[in-house]
């Protein structure tokens, strides 16, 4: 993997005749930069990327999911430097100090760019996560993330947004794509993709950062002062994800822009193959809450009802 | 030589067996790949090839995540 040597000068600097030191170097597109000029190439890709994907207008109205984390804020300060109308969508999910943390970070953010952060509670939807969890099988962060997209798409439509723009970086994207390819898992194949179309009770959704890498989102958010949630979620410490990048971090100090490239031509070359194979889903409303579903009863409902249940047997035992 | 860091909001002191240790140094130590995390001193960032000196306060980001 290259590095910066001392001494070396900003590219855009040196095109534009300006004698200015690079401060950081980006292996995968041999890229030497001064602060200035990162900052502007992230908003450019961040741009580019709306624009190619046809992500939305200034007419939309975007409602970002906002972790407390460095892609979700990053992406938040960039939608509205660039100029578009972007609020703050926080959910507890009840993870203890994490959330507790996570969530004075959404908050002291949205003061700082004046925008407004609408935040829901998972307890007063469902219950907390750690608990939700313990009704099923299923793993903790599989849990977490159909409560979030539950309720990212039901408030969005409640509080009138018609984007759901999420913090999804490039190497989120290389780590779901590397584990669909690991199992040739051709639904899923067919639908990676950075936008997520309207319809049927669906907002659309789109990932605004997928290809800005989890580092240059780090320093951009370092470069703009973004205070963000510095230690991980204690669920996801040991999940396969992290694995999953570590694995592809090893393949790129090897084979600068490996990653950019897996997912580049992935959406380049095989995504349209891919298109025959993407089932129109046959969905309905849930009998339970009215939300999209491809059950009778959404996956949401299910799990609501299961630990529902189970908080009432309990209270049963207690009384006995 | 004993470098002190910031890392996940905690403070570490690492060891190290030679007088001159470079960024690159430290997030060996720390197990960490230049390909997500990074160091950085006030408001730089650290080149990996740059020295750290016993007094200076470095933090250690790393941007990996579960995401």
């Amino acid at each position: 993997m290259g590095f910066l040597r001392k001494g070396t000068k900003c590219l855009i600097c040196r095109a534009q005749k300006i004698d200015r030191e690079a401060i950081l170097f980006l292996p995968a597109y041999r890229l030497a930069l001064c602060k200035e000029h990162f900052i502007s190439w992230v908003k450019k890709r961040v741009y580019e990327t709306i624009k190619q994907f046809s992500m939305f207008s200034k007419e939309d109205k975007i409602l970002t999911a906002v972790s407390g984390g460095k892609d979700s804020l990053s992406l938040w300060f960039i939608l509205n430097d660039l100029g578009y109308i972007a609020d703050g969508l926080y959910i507890d999910l009840g993870i203890d100090k994490y959330s507790e943390d996570s969530k004075d970070l959404a908050k002291n953010f949205s003061e700082r760019i004046g925008r407004k952060l609408y935040i829901i509670e998972v307890k007063n939807e469902i219950g907390r996560i750690p608990e939700v969890s313990k009704i099923t099988n299923r793993p903790i962060c599989s849990i977490c993330g159909t409560v979030k997209r539950y309720l990212m798409n039901k408030y969005a439509k409640q509080l009138g947004y018609n984007i759901i723009a999420t913090g999804h970086n490039l190497d989120d994207e290389v780590s779901f794509l590397f584990n669909n390819t690991l199992n040739w898992d051709i639904r899923y194949l067919s639908r990676q993709y950075p936008v997520l179309t309207e319809g049927k009770g669906f907002v659309k959704k789109v990932k605004p950062l997928c290809k800005i890498t989890e580092k240059e989102s780090a320093m951009f958010a370092f470069f703009n002062k973004i205070d963000y949630i510095k230690y991980e979620c204690p669920f996801s410490l040991d999940s396969v994800s992290i694995k999953y990048k570590k694995f592809f971090s090893m393949l790129e100090e090897e084979f600068p822009s490996s990653k950019i490239r897996f997912y580049n031509n992935f959406l380049k070359n095989i995504f349209e193959i891919l298109s025959k194979y993407r089932e129109e889903e046959k969905l309905r409303n849930c009998i339970e809450c009215g939300e999209p579903s491809l059950n009778e009863i959404c996956s949401f409902c299910v799990l609501k009802n299961k630990f529902r249940k189970l908080e009432n047997e309990l209270e049963l035992t207690k009384k006995v | 030589m004993e470098i002190k860091v910031k890392y996940r909001d905690e403070i570490k002191f690492l060891k190290f067996d030679k007088d001159r240790v470079k960024v690159i140094d430290i997030l060996k130590a720390l197990k960490l790949s230049p390909d997500y995390a990074f160091i950085v001193k006030g408001d730089e960032i650290l080149r990996e090839e740059e020295i750290v000196d016993e007094m200076d306060d470095i933090e250690v980001i790393s941007a990996i995540s579960g995401g």
